[in-house]
């Protein structure tokens, strides 16, 4: 049975769709079965994060609204086998899901995949609503900015009202994502840390993804960088994934890169 | 050390961490009522019984350990 991982964040722009195409290729790369969901109904992203942009004919919507079957509507990454992708639909209507027809979609699925992750919209709205509603685990991301953290604990205290978990009495395990950290102003005291952000939002850590131009590149060619084995990047997107499946692992060293001087000076320390 | 120095060492991130924290004790505790308004009413109903009131004001508030919840009736004189 698949585990459900809602991937959400409040804000948008912090890197909610980089981290499931990332998260989920580096599960796919491990050998687990995963498929990844867009739930961004009219403002798709996941596509072209993932590069399969151009191999969609159906969308999610039309799965559940039964214009196709699951079959004609899935998309195989042919770079990592087990890596299945479902886009979601581009129509404006965004209230076009329904609560029974996404459970429905999702439960039919469970048994052929272990890992499911929904990409979730940003904002707070009612697809939004729907992508946390059948998490078993959410995966929070931020970045350590005011209000990235705000929205992050905004969007937590929902999945503990909202979620079908929460009101059968169980928890939905929820972990933080620090993206775009730079070490460089954290250090300095310009930007929160890790720790700071901790503190506020009172939940677990699951992966720290430092701020980096290779991702830029990695967005533009379509290929996620958790492809790339040289990509420090890449490595936090891996141990990310690492940890979904219970193992302990160490936090990439982030900390500021340090010039000539700087190495010097720490020798004689 | 003038007064204003203690403000000037601060690093921005402090800045950061403070304001967040005032406004998340503050918002996490009104998303824990889901109906405050229904809630108001029911209140002022059930006072009106007995006192003339002239408005409810709730607030809420919530620090690491205690979360309070503070009504303020306003009595007609």
């Amino acid at each position: 049975m698949a585990e459900i991982i809602t991937v959400t964040s409040g804000k948008g722009g912090v890197g909610k769709s980089t981290t499931t195409a990332n998260v989920a290729t580096a599960l796919a790369l491990e050998g687990k079965k995963v498929i990844a969901i867009d739930f961004d109904i009219g403002l798709r992203n996941l596509d072209m994060i993932l590069g399969l942009e151009n191999r969609i004919v159906y969308d999610v919507v039309d799965v559940m609204e039964g214009r196709c079957n699951f079959a004609q509507a899935v998309i195989k990454d042919k770079r990592t086998p087990n890596l299945h992708f479902l886009p979601a639909s581009q129509t404006k209507d965004k209230t076009i899901l329904n609560k029974e027809k996404v459970e429905k979609l999702i439960n039919d699925l469970k048994k052929d995949f272990d890992y499911i992750f929904v990409d979730s919209p940003a904002g707070i709205e009612s697809g939004f609503e729907h992508s946390i509603y059948l998490a078993d685990r959410a995966l929070v991301v931020t970045t350590p900015e005011i209000s990235a953290v705000r929205d992050a604990d905004r969007v937590i205290g929902i999945i503990d009202a909202k979620s079908k978990k929460a009101k059968e009495g169980q928890e939905v395990s929820k972990h933080i994502i620090i993206n775009r950290l730079k070490p460089e102003l954290v250090e300095k005291g310009e930007m929160l840390s890790t720790e700071d952000v901790l503190h506020i939002l009172a939940l677990p850590l699951i992966g720290i993804v430092p701020d980096d131009e290779e991702i830029v590149k990695s967005t533009n060619l379509g290929e996620p960088i958790a492809l790339d084995k040289n990509s420090r990047v890449g490595e936090a997107f891996r141990r990310i994934a690492k940890r979904i499946e219970g193992e302990d692992m160490e936090y990439l060293d982030i900390s500021a890169k340090k010039g000539f001087f700087n190495k010097l000076k720490g020798l004689f320390k | 050390m003038s007064f204003f120095d203690i403000f000037k060492k601060k690093k921005s991130k402090d800045v950061a961490k403070d304001r967040l924290m005032m406004m998340l004790a503050y918002e996490r505790a009104n998303t824990k009522i889901d109906n405050l308004d229904n809630m108001k009413q029911e209140l002022i109903s059930v006072v009106k019984k007995y006192l003339n009131v002239r408005d409810i004001n709730i607030k809420t508030s919530s620090n690491q350990d205690i979360e309070t919840l503070e009504v303020e009736i306003l009595l007609d004189k």
